[in-house]
């Protein structure tokens, strides 16, 4: 065959096996760190090993948002004093829940010979069956008797079995096992020289992603056999937690940290420019967009990219009051909902958890909307507004301006504003029939507002044209791809990752933008788990440190 | 199919636009007696009516004084449990009126009044009504009729500062019991359509209010159902010019709670005239008819302590009642049993749910029934 027919073969070949989605490139991971629990991640757990009954008081440190999303932040987090003596105020209320008469029974699983006097057996039996799944391990023999001799030693100072129990139990939840989802890694067997992580690792990553929580049983002893590091064993194994109930809730755990609803929590509004809006409407918007969400592609499987199109949402009393829309329920509870086509709002960015939550307390912001669709949903930066703006143009209540495009067209004209003005007030002023509590409008302070905005090169002439700017823009469900191979590695994604990551945008596209499939394949990758070794000090940084 | 809705308000959106005909919903938050009050109370010029009280307080020696108030350190409120039961048999007289005779209710002598002229006669007897004075309107129409506000215009209870119509309103507010919808449909045209039909419903959801407990447009309400009828649903023709909403009179069941009593208030030849505001989040308006006096007495009977705070005395009330009342005379006696009203009301946007949704909406009598229903049907 001659020489250049046969490369040109061996082109198209490669041409057909890229535009299939071909073999994933290798990535070597990042080296193995440690994560501290986020807020949901703690509050999961906690429920799922005591119960939804056991309550967590206190407040948790706040995570700096990292690559858009907390659960990478968590990776960059240390525990202050202050944080630590949050958790150890949240340690002891559970563990004196867990333990206290109208939970012990149920909860412990064995009871002492005599309440007054420490109880070694039932001690270990309760310690090394709850250590297992706090800390996402079993407890090494030396680790669980030092856990049952702390409960015997407080057993005897305190006058009892329980308070004994509460207090080596409330060790256990402050301790850094607990706090941090530490990465354990050994030498790779199949390849010489390197490492992996441990099963007990991989098991955690693995639901931490898909789960938003700590391993249960059953994916325990998965890892306590080996089975997480065989192909079919992984793969069973995260099949079963994408079929489970279950994954609805981690799914939504990740779009919650996506979105940046945690903020939602804070959003104040003025109560006389916007009397409608409560904090029961800030909390329903959250669960409204996280139902639809959930809907278009957890239960109908449907294109990712839809969520910015969709008519079809739920609304609650509260919600009904601000978007004007009737509810079957509206003592409580969701009612089905589609926006009629006249209307002109449809998909998330449209909705209140969006609209309000990205503006001011007594009015609307293009320029924070326009920011966050930017950032939380395409992956774009928008850099921070210089430190030495002028903003008494833009505030001035005298000014003649009289809507937010007025105003901004005044305000923008600053050379250090203009730039990212344009970057975010394009999309942001297309968003102005909707005010600051999530309300349609059609004028503002008796102007007609003019909502034509414009996306990346598409033009549209009010929020209408949002959703289908942002369904056809590529940057959407890249970002999806970004963000979630993030959260699932719950790290900063590395240099080496970037092909894959392109790689998994492209099978991303090839599956019709079905965010299961997504899911599934990062579960099951081999760059989920891939880990390099540490790389050790210099000589010279060994030698300065203390 | 989901349920059907009124859309309370048409969105003030250019891009809302049909051509099917629409429905305007909206919850009644405020309901008083369209009463005439000046600054001086000069419509009353023997001043205001003693109330239970001060007749019970007149009637006693002053050793009884002494007695029955702890030498007077009781308050109004400790001694009403005596006071009320002053009939010569220990009677309540708010329950029994007739047990004790009581110096006559001074009524309203003003000759202005709010309401309309029901009757269109000037206050001579026909076959529907009794001779009785008429009021002349505030913007000088004749003819108005409005015996409620003449009965009560003079009791203090039932002035604006008194405390029994601020009770009512409040107690609607705050338990969202006795709510009345207002449902206009087959509207082509929000300023000006010749042809509509007003339906009132009872309410079973509270209202929706804002922070500061300020009432809210667009909440939703399911309507009270029995047996998968609508158990409220009076429908009225009417007509709408230049944004004020005109009714034919017509027998209306409306529903009602205030001062601990709960009962339907049977209004016969009720018409409306309800002004909707430019953008249609809320109206406010009249409603007139004839209230029975048998109705209007078991209310003022079940008034209770309230009246320690807000005097008023049920024996006298009740014989001025049938004294004026101006309509429905009774065929075998030819005395009057009703008296013309005049309401004056406030609402704001709302919608209101129909069909499947009634599921939800069975009353707290039939939600009990049902689930004894289930309970034997389980066993």
């Amino acid at each position: 065959m001659h020489r250049g027919f046969a490369s040109l073969l061996l082109s198209l070949s490669l041409l057909v096996l890229a535009a299939c989605g071909g073999r994933a490139p290798k990535t070597s991971g990042a080296e193995p760190g440690a994560r501290l629990l986020t807020e949901p991640q703690y509050r999961s757990i906690i429920a799922d090993v005591f119960g939804s009954q056991i309550t967590i008081g206190g407040t948790f440190d706040p995570l700096v948002r990292t690559n858009g999303l907390l659960t990478v932040g968590a990776s960059l987090a240390r525990v202050t004093p202050a944080g630590f003596e949050q958790f150890d105020r949240m340690a002891r209320s559970i563990a004196a829940q867990v333990t206290d008469p109208a939970h012990r029974d149920y909860l412990i699983g064995c009871a002492p010979q005599d309440v007054a006097r420490p109880d070694d057996r039932c001690a270990e039996q309760f310690l090394g069956r709850v250590g297992r799944f706090l800390f996402r391990r079993p407890l090494e023999r030396e680790e669980l008797a030092t856990r049952v001799a702390e409960a015997r030693r407080a057993a005897v100072e305190l006058g009892g079995f329980y308070d004994g129990l509460a207090a080596s139990l409330g060790g256990m939840l402050v301790s850094p096992s607990f706090l941090f989802v530490i990465d354990v890694v050994e030498p790779d067997p199949d390849a010489r020289g390197s490492m992996r992580l441990d099963a007990y690792s991989k098991a955690s990553r693995l639901s931490f992603f898909l789960w938003g929580t700590a391993p249960d049983e059953e994916l325990l002893r998965a890892a306590a056999q080996g089975e997480l590091h065989d192909r079919r064993g992984l793969e069973r194994q995260a099949e079963r937690l994408l079929a489970a109930p279950r994954m609805e809730a981690g799914l939504r755990a990740f779009f919650d940290d996506m979105m940046a609803f945690e903020d939602i929590a804070r959003i104040e509004k003025d109560s006389i420019i916007y009397p409608a809006f409560s904090a029961a409407v800030a909390s329903d918007a959250r669960e409204q967009t996280l139902r639809t969400i959930m809907r278009v592609v957890l239960e109908e499987n449907g294109d990712y990219r839809d969520i910015f199109t969709t008519r079809k949402t739920y609304v609650s009393g509260a919600l009904g009051r601000i978007y004007h829309v009737p509810v079957d329920r509206p003592d409580g509870g969701w009612t089905p909902y589609e926006f009629p086509e006249h209307d002109p709002r449809a998909g998330i960015v449209t909705h209140v958890s969006f609209t309000a939550l990205h503006s001011h307390a007594g009015r609307s912001s293009p320029t924070l909307r326009g920011r966050a669709l930017r950032e939380l949903l395409l992956c774009q930066k928008v850099p921070d507004p210089p430190g030495n703006v002028d903003f008494s143009k833009f505030n001035d209540p005298h000014s003649p301006a009289r809507t937010a495009r007025e105003r901004l067209s005044v305000h923008a004209l600053q050379p250090a504003c203009a730039g990212c003005h344009k970057i975010t007030d394009p999309v942001g002023l297309g968003m102005e029939h909707i005010d600051g509590a999530g309300q349609l409008r059609t004028a503002e302070s008796g102007v007609a507002i003019d909502a034509r905005g414009s996306l990346d090169g598409i033009e549209f002439a009010d929020v209408g044209g949002i959703g289908p700017a942002m369904h056809d823009n590529p940057a959407a469900p890249a970002c999806l791809v970004d963000r979630m191979y993030a959260y699932a590695t719950a790290r900063p994604t590395q240099r080496n990752e970037r092909k894959y990551v392109k790689y998994l945008e492209r099978e991303f596209a090839r599956d019709d933008y079905r965010v299961p499939a997504l899911l599934h394949k990062i579960a099951i990758s081999d760059a989920l788990y891939a880990v390099r070794p540490p790389v050790e000090p210099s000589p010279a940084f060994a030698r300065n440190t203390p | 199919m989901r349920g059907a809705f009124c859309w309370a308000i048409l969105l003030p959106c250019a891009t809302v636009a049909t051509a099917a005909p629409r429905t305007l919903g909206f919850v009644i938050t405020t309901w008083n007696i369209a009463a005439y009050e000046t600054r001086f109370a000069d419509e009353c010029p023997l001043g205001l009516n003693p109330g239970y009280d001060e007749l019970w307080w007149r009637g006693l020696s002053k050793p009884d004084r002494a007695k029955f108030t702890d030498n007077g350190l009781k308050s109004r409120l400790e001694r009403y449990f005596v006071a009320i039961r002053r009939g010569p048999n220990g009677e309540d007289v708010c329950m029994n009126p007739t047990s004790v005779k009581d110096p006559p209710l001074m009524l309203v002598e003003g000759e202005k009044s709010y309401g309309m002229d029901l009757d269109g006669k000037d206050g001579v007897a026909t076959g529907k009504s009794c001779p009785h004075q008429e009021f002349t309107g505030l913007d000088g129409t004749p003819g108005v009729d409005n015996q409620l506000y003449r009965l009560l215009g003079c009791v203090y209870g039932f002035r604006s500062y008194g405390q029994f119509e601020a009770n009512e309103n409040e107690n609607r507010k705050s338990n969202g019991k006795g709510m009345t919808l207002i449902e206009v449909t087959g509207v082509d045209d929000v300023r000006n359509d010749p042809d509509v039909r007003v339906t009132i419903y009872r309410a079973v959801d509270q209202y929706t209010l804002d922070g500061s407990g300020r009432f809210l447009p667009y909440g939703s309400y399911r309507i009270d159902v029995a047996d998968g009828k609508p158990r409220y649903s009076s429908t009225l023709r009417g007509k709408i010019v230049d944004g004020v909403l005109t009714t034919e009179p017509g027998d209306v069941n409306l529903p009602f709670y205030g001062n601990y009593t709960y009962m339907n208030r049977f209004l016969r030849d009720l018409r409306f005239r309800i002004k909707l505001a430019d953008d249609a989040a809320s109206a406010e308006g009249m409603a007139a008819g004839y209230l029975g006096v048998d109705q209007l007495m078991f209310y003022v009977g079940g008034l209770g302590p309230i009246q320690s705070s807000a005097p008023a005395n049920c024996p006298s009330i009740h014989v001025a009642a049938y004294e004026i009342a101006d309509g429905h005379p009774d065929p075998k006696t030819g005395r009057c049993t009703t008296l013309s009203s005049a309401y004056n009301f406030k609402a704001v946007a709302a919608f209101i749910v129909h069909g499947e949704s009634q599921r939800y909406a069975d009353g707290w009598f039939d939600r009990v029934r049902r689930f004894i229903s289930d309970l034997r049907a389980s066993n």
